[in-house]
């Protein structure tokens, strides 16, 4: 009886049909459907809430992250391409190996503990049910990265960034609205190649943001920024598929902690 | 085997032993492996609990990679075998993949024939992509044309792995995004097999 009861409010807390219907590409059902999907309505127990929250906290890799991926998975997606020596960023030069006749090379050591970190802290929010958007002004991977946001039950922007989309939002979206947790961007450059205003804006907000720079983009104000490849399609299908992954782990992972610390 | 080599040893040994007069060596073992001048290094060490040296060491090297190879030419091999090989690649560090990629073995892209293949047309345009960070996009040649579909291989020359100049005024190079190559022909499949 106290399970079922229990499993109702896991089910209204994140129910995953509304969060589905809710993707959008013009960001206008985004805010009406967050505020209406996850009302806070705690029945548990404050100590087994506790419990559940802060056991993942105690130990380093807790989602068993550093199996999903190796340095040679990274290098057979072609993760450790860059731009052209021309090209480079200032910023980026010490996660550069090298370059090699202009062509600038990543160093797939640095990117593999920077994947490591951002997928721990991407399962960490998404554990404990914060909101991931995906960001990406690519034209080329929108479909994919939409794709991947509505299969790990998450939100995604791929299209042109209305000035105040974050910082503006009560306003622009009606008041009470619940900005995203955590906002990964797969490519922090927009059409023009000037960094994605989302990036600033998230940092103003105090929005923690994961993101994709390439050799040519610039990696402040990024609070995990993986160095890597964002212009082949293979790495990014490897990226897409590696944070629906970690995403649906730490879902799962979330479900399954409920259900035996409730019984 | 290395047993038998050692009796040989202990045979032979001896006459030269007591010839290079040597203060050290109490026990039988380091003394052989030290003894550079009298030894061509077929000393194996004493017993089997100390860490071998020199030649044993070698030969025990040489012996696991035989097996190796003879396991893998059976084809069989058991389960322990594959996961040794898969994480000894696994081990392999960046630096070294990088060195043996062929993006890197072939030096600059200039005038290089490489194998690419073709994954979106739009029209007479063909979107082509050879292994490296960009694609490459080339116009439908008149000979063949229909044959050029998604999926097919063709063969490329290169020019440039990606078109990037820098203007009058600029502080980064602007860049196309694509890779710059001339279409050779298909690549032409022994099975007789016609890409669809």
């Amino acid at each position: 009886m106290a399970a079922r009861v229990l499993m109702k409010a896991i089910h209204s807390l994140r129910s995953p049909g509304v969060v589905g219907a809710a993707l959008s590409c013009n960001g206008h059902t985004f805010s009406s459907a967050a505020a209406a999907a996850r009302p806070a309505a705690p029945s548990v127990d404050a100590g087994v809430n506790e419990k559940i929250l802060n056991v993942p906290l105690t130990q380093p890799d807790y989602f068993r992250l550093s199996e999903l991926f190796t340095v040679k998975d990274l290098f057979e997606a072609r993760v450790h391409l860059g731009h052209k020596k021309g090209c480079r960023h200032r910023l980026m030069e010490p996660y550069l190996f090298g370059s090699r006749l202009d062509v600038d090379i990543i160093d797939l050591e640095q990117t593999a503990d920077h994947l490591q970190r951002a997928l721990n802290f991407t399962a960490h929010v998404a554990y404990r049910g914060g909101i991931v958007l995906f960001v990406s002004r690519r034209r080329q991977f929108a479909h994919l990265v939409e794709r991947t946001a509505q299969e790990c039950g998450e939100y995604a922007h791929t299209r042109y960034w209305q000035g105040g989309l974050l910082t503006n939002a009560p306003v622009q979206y009606g008041p009470g609205v619940r900005l995203p947790d955590l906002i990964v961007f797969l490519s922090t450059l927009n059409n023009v190649f000037q960094t994605h205003v989302g990036i600033r804006d998230a940092a103003k907000m105090n929005i923690p943001t994961v993101g994709i720079v390439d050799s040519n983009c610039n990696p402040s104000l990024v609070t995990y920024p993986v160095p890597g490849n964002d212009d082949t399609p293979v790495a990014m299908e490897l990226y897409c598929r590696l944070l629906k992954m970690t995403i649906n782990r730490a879902k799962d992972k979330r479900k399954r902690m409920e259900l035996l610390k409730g019984i | 085997m290395a047993c038998v080599s050692r009796v040989v040893v202990r045979a032979v040994r001896p006459r030269a032993f007591i010839n290079c007069s040597k203060p050290r060596a109490s026990t039988a073992g380091p003394s052989y492996s030290t003894d550079a001048g009298a030894s061509t290094g077929e000393n194996p060490a004493g017993a089997a609990e100390k860490p071998k040296k020199g030649f044993a060491a070698a030969y025990e090297l040489q012996s696991d990679l035989k097996l190796q190879q003879q396991e893998e030419r059976s084809g069989g091999g058991s389960a322990a075998q594959p996961a040794r090989r898969s994480s000894a690649r696994q081990d392999a560090s960046f630096a070294s993949l990088l060195r043996h990629s062929p993006l890197m073995q072939m030096g600059p892209a200039k005038d290089k024939t490489v194998i690419g293949k073709v994954f979106h047309v739009v029209q007479d345009d063909l979107y082509i992509d050879f292994g490296g960070k960009f694609h490459c996009v080339c116009k439908r040649p008149e000979a063949d044309g229909e044959r050029y579909r998604r999926g097919s291989r063709v063969r490329l020359r290169l020019e440039d792995l990606e078109l990037t100049s820098r203007f009058l005024g600029a502080s980064t190079d602007t860049t196309l995004l694509e890779a710059d190559a001339t279409l050779l022909g298909l690549v032409e499949s022994r099975e007789g097999k016609a890409k669809e």
